[in-house]
């Protein structure tokens, strides 16, 4: 009977496969195969091989693309600040002695909770948003000062009831862009 | 003619993978990128560790608000060095894999 060299690279690995890791822990064999190819394998990759592993880090790249969902719910929180930014215009006196709401640090301070919170949620952070998420940000701010605008001319004509609706259109105007933002952020990690 | 450069941490199946995800992002929580990757927390904290090791992936725990014990989110980086040495690696591999590759 032949004697079983205990120091023989692919001994170990079956031995620690059957003894050592625990059951919840075991990786698949398929991994083991990966494992145990690629330690005995560092010579210069054949043709077939180099194309394989591009054609992996594509295939991981979707993978990951595809598990990602937009927090919609976290997203809310922006269409929220932007729906009590909209709506404070209900207590504003447009005229002369017109002053405007002064919550500019508290909804910056808002939107960066809100940031975080997503990174949190996603386990991810982008290392740019590109072109188009851009321009739906900047949707925002166009849309939101819009509304306000319009919620003041409103105000100023004895319907501050009214601004209930702009408010409810900034909610949704927000939460839906800043969705698009998202979404072409993860387009941005989908191309690479 | 160029030579390409390979690089031997990178080299290894499973860590290409994982640089090849790091890549594009800022940064990834470990529990993400197992879950792309398709495999267990052992095999992944083995090459994260080499890839550590290497200076190439820089990683930062934070506490877990959600976690009600004391485990911690790992977010996993790729340091300049690393993206340097992925995009050389990857360069490499189109170049075997093109059209007059070997």
């Amino acid at each position: 009977m032949a004697e079983v060299n205990p120091f023989k690279r692919g001994c170990c690995v079956r031995r620690i496969a059957r003894f050592t890791i625990s059951p919840g822990h075991l990786p698949h064999r398929k991994e083991f195969s990966t494992l145990a190819a690629m330690e005995s394998n560092s010579q210069r990759p054949s043709r077939d091989e180099a194309a394989k592993a591009l054609n992996d880090l594509t295939a991981d790249r979707e993978r990951l693309v595809h598990s990602i969902r937009v927090p919609w719910l976290l997203l809310a929180g922006y269409g929220g600040l932007a729906a009590w930014w909209v709506g404070s215009a209900a207590t504003a006196s447009p005229g002369e002695n017109y002053e405007p709401p002064t919550i500019g640090g508290l909804a910056l301070a808002v939107v960066l909770v809100v940031a975080y919170l997503i990174q949190r949620e996603t386990g991810i952070r982008f290392r740019s948003i590109g072109f188009r998420a851009m321009l739906a940000a900047t949707g925002i701010v166009v849309s939101c000062l819009a509304l306000f605008s319009i919620s003041l001319g409103l105000v100023s004509m004895d319907m501050p009831w009214a601004v209930a609706i702009t408010s409810a259109m900034a909610f949704a105007s927000t939460t839906w862009l800043a969705g698009a933002a998202y979404r072409s952020a993860v387009e941005i990690l989908h191309r690479g | 003619m160029d030579e390409v450069r390979f690089d031997e941490v990178i080299h290894a199946p499973l860590r290409l993978r994982i640089c090849g995800l790091l890549r594009p992002v800022d940064r990834l929580d470990f529990a993400v990128l197992r879950a792309a990757l398709d495999v267990s927390d052992a095999t992944l904290s083995k090459h994260v560790k080499t890839l550590n090791a290497a200076g190439y992936v820089v990683s930062d725990k934070v506490a877990s608000a959600n976690r009600g014990d004391a485990r911690r989110i790992m977010w996993l980086s790729l340091s300049p060095a690393g993206r340097s040495a992925f995009d050389d690696h990857v360069r490499a591999l189109q170049k075997i894999a093109g059209p007059g590759g070997t």
